[in-house]
Formats: C-alpha cells, sequence, structure tokens
C-alpha cells in the first residue's frame, strides 16, 4: 500500500514545491511509480516546470466533478523517470479558474474533500502508486486542510523566519493535533553558520526542539545554486551529487520509514 | 420427529427476531444516553449546511473522530467504523446517531444494518 505525502507550510516562499518536486523526483529515481499534484489553486507553480507537457484537464476539473483523476493525470516519466514514474497532475493557472476556485462555498469544499479522500482508492489502491504527493498551498485554507485530512503523512516545511516559526507552531499545535495527524517539521533554508560545526548544530537542534514538539525530519541548508536554479528545473535531477540533493535523498528515506 | 424438528426452526426463528429487536432498542437507548451525556455540547444553533474541515474542526474532539473517519468510509456500519476509530461499537454506534441529528450524516437501513453516511445533497 502506498502512502499520501502532503507538504504544507504556515507561510507562503518556504520552499514547499521545491522539497515536494525534489522527493517526488528522488522517488521516481528509486524506481518508485509517483505522482505529484498541485494544490496550490491559488498560485499554481507546477505548470511552470513541466510546461513541455499539455494539461487536456486540470485538476480543478476533478474536484469540479467535472471528469474523473485519470484525464488529469500526465505522465511526465519520459524527461522526469529516471528509472521510475513520475505522473504529475496541474492546477489550472488562469486568473478565472483561480477567482472561481476562491469562490467556492462550505458544500462544494465537502464534496472536494470527498473527491480528495477517494484519491488513496483511486491512485494507490488501482493504479498501484508507491507514492502521492500532495503539494499545497499556505497558510489555513480549506484545499490545504482538505489535502492534510486525506494524507498519511503531513510534512511542515518552516524557515527561520519569526512570524514562519511561530505561526507553523500555532498551526501545528492547534490545527494539525485536532486531526490526530502523523507531521513532521522540515526546516528549510537555514543559513549556514548555524550548521557550521558540530558544537553550533548541536545549539541549533536544541534551539529547534524547544519549539517543536513534533519530530524534526530534516534540517536542510540555504544553498545560493538552488536560489539560482530559480524553480526553472528539478535540481536533484541536475545536480545528483549537490549537498541539496544529498539531504533530500535523507529525507526520502526518513520519509519512507516515517 | 418431523413436527419436532419444525418447532425448533419456528423457535430459532422466533428468537432471531428478539435479537434483532433487542439490539434495535439497544441502539436507541444507547443513542438517548449519548445525547443526554453530551447534552447539547458542541451542537450549533444554527445548524451548518455542510460537514466540511472547518465544521470538522468545530465539532468537539470525540465527534470529530468518528466524523472524520465515515469521511473516509463514505458510507459505513457502526461497526465498520469502530475499527477505525478503534473504540467500541456501541459507543461510534451513539456518536453517528447524534452526527444524525445534528444534521451532518443521514442514516439508511438495509436489512438488519444500519449505513451511515455525509449528506452531501440539498
Amino acid at each position: 500500500m502506498g502512502k499520501i505525502i502532503a507538504v504544507h507550510s504556515y507561510k507562503g516562499g518556504t520552499g514547499k514545491t521545491a522539497l515536494s518536486v525534489n522527493l517526488a523526483a528522488i522517488y521516481a529515481r528509486r524506481g518508485k511509480k509517483v505522482c505529484l499534484m498541485d494544490l496550490d489553486f491559488r498560485a499554481p507553480s507546477l505548470h511552470v516546470l513541466f510546461k513541455d507537457y499539455k494539461a487536456e484537464y486540470w485538476l480543478n476539473d476533478y474536484l469540479n466533478g467535472v471528469c474523473e483523476i485519470d484525464k488529469v493525470l500526465i505522465d511526465a516519466s519520459r524527461d522526469h523517470g529516471n528509472g521510475g514514474k513520475l505522473i504529475v497532475a496541474l492546477a489550472n493557472p488562469s486568473t478565472e479558474a483561480i477567482r472561481d476556485m476562491t469562490a467556492k462555498d462550505r458544500k462544494w469544499e465537502m464534496k472536494a474533500l470527498g473527491r480528495l479522500l477517494s484519491l488513496r482508492s483511486s491512485i494507490l489502491n488501482d493504479d498501484d502508486f508507491d507514492y502521492l504527493l500532495f503539494d499545497t498551498s499556505p497558510g489555513l485554507q480549506y484545499s490545504s486542510i482538505n489535502a492534510i485530512v486525506s494524507a498519511d503523512v503531513a510534512l511542515v516545511v518552516t524557515s527561520l523566519d519569526a512570524s514562519d516559526i511561530n505561526g507553523s507552531q500555532r498551526m501545528t499545535s492547534e490545527l494539525y493535533e485536532l486531526f490526530e495527524k502523523k507531521t513532521g517539521i522540515l526546516v528549510n533554508k537555514v543559513v549556514a553558520d548555524y550548521l557550521s560545526s558540530k558544537e553550533e548544530q548541536k545549539k541549533f537542534n536544541k534551539y529547534i526542539k524547544s519549539i517543536h514538539t513534533l519530530p524534526i525530519l530534516a534540517t536542510i541548508p540555504c544553498y545560493c545554486e538552488v536560489l539560482r536554479a530559480a524553480g526553472d528545473s528539478i535540481f536533484s535531477e541536475e545536480k545528483p551529487d549537490h549537498p541539496f540533493t544529498k539531504n533530500i535523498d535523507k529525507l526520502a528515506t526518513t520519509v519512507e520509514k516515517f | 420427529m418431523a413436527v419436532y424438528r419444525k418447532l425448533e426452526g419456528k423457535s430459532i426463528q422466533l428468537l432471531e427476531k428478539i435479537r434483532e429487536n433487542l439490539e434495535q432498542l439497544n441502539e436507541k437507548i444507547e443513542v438517548m444516553i449519548e445525547i443526554q451525556k453530551h447534552d447539547k455540547r458542541g451542537i450549533p444553533e444554527n445548524l451548518p449546511e455542510a460537514l466540511d474541515v472547518m465544521t470538522l474542526l468545530s465539532l468537539p474532539d470525540h465527534l470529530r473522530k468518528t466524523a472524520i473517519s465515515l469521511c473516509k468510509l463514505e458510507k459505513a456500519t457502526a461497526n465498520e467504523v469502530s475499527e477505525q476509530t478503534k473504540r467500541a461499537r456501541a459507543v461510534e454506534s451513539g456518536y453517528l446517531n447524534q452526527l444524525v441529528i445534528m444534521g451532518y450524516m443521514k442514516k439508511e437501513r438495509q436489512g438488519r444494518k444500519a449505513y451511515f453516511f455525509v449528506n452531501k445533497e440539498d
């Protein structure tokens, strides 16, 4: 039985998309069958990375009940499989679609939760995927909370920005706990100074553990090369030997056993 | 001998019927106990129109667990929900019936079994 992973954060710009994409690519490289879904309907992003593939239907259509999930799935294994399978499902980036998705009522959101929950049987059981990754919208929004409820594991990405640390802590203790969701914290974009020596690293880990009672699954340093790549390609594919890739590879193993 | 067998068959049928009725009665008592126990705690004044995630969040802990399980199962008996939540069947039956009274769920009888499902229509 496969696993559904929701990648979420309190604030935007924490690196959710970069982490989900690279995590998906690394699982594919390990020969796994992976599906990556863009659930950030307010600010879609995966369509840029997978611009060579044309979407006939969007995830918006699936949630609207216009089509079934197989019509939305795009096989990107040709360029990104690396021995495994990488299938993506995109969110519609048009302003019209974004406006439409932000104006949904509670009844619709309830049905959307049902559609997301049923992906477990269609994607994991029928299509035999090993991993289904949800790249979500930041903060407390319907689409994100629906994704968290539907997932087996939630990964909360946080930067070291004070408001992000505060918000993530509150969000996990007040919201995630209510859903009794298995949750791990990923500290991303950590300034290199904090990890420069074993001593500093120890101090830093102690500090993070004083904030979060949840397990810290990874502490990923900030790399200029990742920022320079500007999200135009899948970094771990371009630079398989880079320390960032190695960090994600380690994270992939941790999440697999989590 | 044949008469004896026939009588035996009839009394088994009768006992089955009694057991069935007792089960239904038991379920109704459970609901009443549950409602009394929790009084009106967690029952909003104005019934919301849907069981969306924000509503799930506003439910008391014991009902949220049941409601999420049913969202996952789509349509299930109290027994199936109790297998997921690892709580007693009688407890789940009470919670499910409370959610039905609150207007979040619907209940449907199919033979001896009562199925609960999320109210997605109207």
